[in-house]
């Protein structure tokens, strides 16, 4: 971890992974928290 | 009455957020990169003078953007759901900052106080404060992406 901490190059490109991580995460999560009224209404809106 | 409150909350956060990540990317976009090619005679200039200045302005912007920022979500109703990540979208980046300002005022606010010699220590303890104060400031820079991400996508974007 220090490895890519000490280049600052590194340090930017591991933070737009961990954007991108995050991304992934964020829908994962709301999806998984939908109720079940909300996951229909929204696969009618798709 | 009350949107004028919020508003003001807002943009108190985001003054107080401009001030810390300003300066955060000033340390490790300029000064630590700059530091290496400053002559030895200039270096104190850097050390016993803009750095502590900066650094005042640094911990007590990462306090203010806390403190505005769990108000805000306070009053908009969403602290709690932001927090358990019921709301993902502001909660990642909530988790994010509030990480960042524990770094700046637990860990690299006291490794400073050593490397720049504002406290007493050995001389053997300053190398290492000054590289742990600057493992951590990158572990700041690294957050501070997916966070100002998180922050501007929860206001401004749908579908995230």
């Amino acid at each position: 971890m220090s490895k890519i901490l000490v280049s600052l190059p590194k340090t930017i490109i591991a933070g737009i992974v961990l954007t991108i991580i995050m991304v992934f995460a964020t829908n994962y999560l709301e999806e998984s928290n939908k109720s079940d009224a909300e996951k229909l209404i929204s696969d009618i809106i798709k | 009455m009350e949107d004028f409150i919020v508003f003001l909350v807002r943009y108190l956060h985001v003054l107080c957020g401009v001030m810390w990540i300003g300066i955060l990317w000033y340390f490790n976009f300029v000064q630590i990169p700059s530091m290496a090619k400053i002559p030895a005679e200039q270096k104190p200039a850097i050390t016993k003078v803009i750095a502590p200045e900066a650094l005042f302005w640094f911990r007590w912007g990462a306090a203010g953007t806390v403190l505005f920022g769990l108000i805000l979500a306070y009053m908009n109703g969403y602290l709690h759901q932001a927090l358990t990540l019921q709301q993902p979208n502001i909660g990642f980046g909530m988790w994010m900052g509030l990480i960042m300002a524990f770094n700046v005022w637990f860990i690299i606010w006291p490794a400073q106080k050593i490397a720049l010699g504002i406290v007493e220590a050995d001389a053997d303890a300053k190398p290492a404060a000054g590289r742990r104060a600057m493992l951590f400031s990158r572990t700041n820079t690294l957050l501070s992406i997916p966070m100002l991400f998180s922050m501007i996508s929860a206001q401004n974007a749908t579908g995230f």
